[in-house]
């Protein structure tokens, strides 16, 4: 099984397709941790974030005779973690973000603020800032925040979150270009 | 306290979409150039991108998980996908035998159920007819009137015809009418 660890994306799902299922665990490890990471930007909760990604790899599986190659597999994978995503986010109304600043507000992390001279105004405003980003995040539309999440937290190129989005890399430009301007108009305050 | 931290400036006009493509190195070569030959004099521009570089690989971070969470994580998924894979063979040890008969006997209860809901909705829709409340709008009500005159005027017609065959003469009640309501069945 050494060996078939090489086997490109595509091969393997053509042996999953073939019958052999056990090739799908070499395509869990190694997309368990990007799936998991996607699933966490959407929802800032581990536990979510690893049931929903844990979600797309069955749901994945299950439909592996589907995936006909024209595309790459991460991002028809990537599509399925993305709509469990959005779905999930649908189902609780609003997609919950856990502050940034989490440990700034552990009382450890507050002695450790207050003892020193010039940092707690900076951590302060730090949180702030972040606090007020993540807000602004959350409160955007769903394919801006999927387009920005994918760019920036996942590193995708523009085409291929065209590919998971299902729409032109110019309308991918154009979601990437208003998240940033609307995080920078939630910052812009903090000049 | 003083908010003097985080600043991210606006760009020049019509360089913002460029210039956010420039940061995440989505623009071609050439646009690219251009860009850089641009910024080369612009300071405002050049601080929109420092400013980009600092708050945006900070944004939403991600958590840092020990190896066992990730070993844990795999375990779980594939206990899960051969949960998903017994799942499907069940299914499949029951139907695939089947799969000879299932076929035509589910279209054969499929037409039959078919063919039982067509007879049943006639059924209601006979009964519908014979007990629907009578509503129906005066004016509709006498034209309902004319069309029996016309029904019996047909009878009558109809008892002309006979009685001519038989050479008889029309009766008076029935010449009567005749003459009220239908010129062409006196003459």
């Amino acid at each position: 099984m050494e060996s078939s660890q090489d086997l490109g994306d595509e091969e393997l799902v053509a042996l999953c397709q073939q019958g052999q299922g056990h090739y799908f665990e070499i395509l869990v490890r190694r997309y368990m941790e990007k799936a998991f990471h996607i699933a966490y930007d959407f929802t800032r909760n581990t536990e979510t974030a690893k049931d929903l990604s844990q979600d797309a790899f069955l749901r994945a599986y299950a439909n592996i005779t589907r995936f006909d190659g024209r595309s790459s597999f991460y991002t028809w994978f990537y599509r399925i973690v993305v709509n469990l995503c959005l779905d999930h986010a649908r189902r609780r109304g609003r997609v919950l973000w856990e502050s940034l600043d989490k440990t700034a507000e552990e009382p450890g992390r507050q002695r450790q603020l207050v003892d020193s001279q010039h940092q707690p105004d900076q951590e302060a405003i730090a949180g702030e800032a972040s606090r007020r980003a993540n807000a602004t995040l959350e409160s955007m539309p769903n394919k801006q925040r999927t387009a920005f999440l994918l760019r920036n937290q996942e590193g995708l190129p523009i085409a291929d979150i065209a590919k998971v989005m299902k729409t032109t890399e110019g309308t991918v430009r154009v979601y990437l270009h208003r998240a940033v301007a609307a995080l920078r108009q939630s910052l812009v305050e903090f000049v | 306290m003083e908010k003097r931290v985080t600043s991210l400036q606006g760009a020049c006009e019509g360089y913002e979409e460029d210039l956010v493509l420039y940061y995440y190195a989505e623009t071609g070569a050439s646009e690219r150039a251009a860009i850089e030959q641009h910024l080369a004099q612009c300071l405002r521009c050049r601080k929109f991108i420092d400013d980009l570089g600092r708050v945006l690989p900070q944004m939403a971070p991600k958590p840092e998980l020990p190896q066992a969470f990730w070993d844990n994580y795999f375990r779980e998924t594939v206990a899960k996908l051969d949960e998903q894979a017994a799942r499907q063979n069940w299914w499949r040890r029951w139907f695939t035998p089947m799969n000879d008969w299932l076929v035509p006997a589910f279209g054969t209860i499929a037409i039959a159920v078919f063919a039982i809901a067509l007879m049943l909705e006639k059924g209601d829709f006979k009964s519908t007819a014979e007990t629907a409340p009578v509503n129906i709008p005066a004016e509709v009500l006498v034209d309902s009137n004319q069309l029996e005159f016309f029904k019996s005027m047909d009878i009558l017609e109809s008892l002309s015809t006979l009685e001519e065959q038989d050479g008889a003469k029309p009766a008076r009640k029935t010449s009567h009418i005749e003459n009220g309501h239908s010129g062409q069945s006196v003459a």
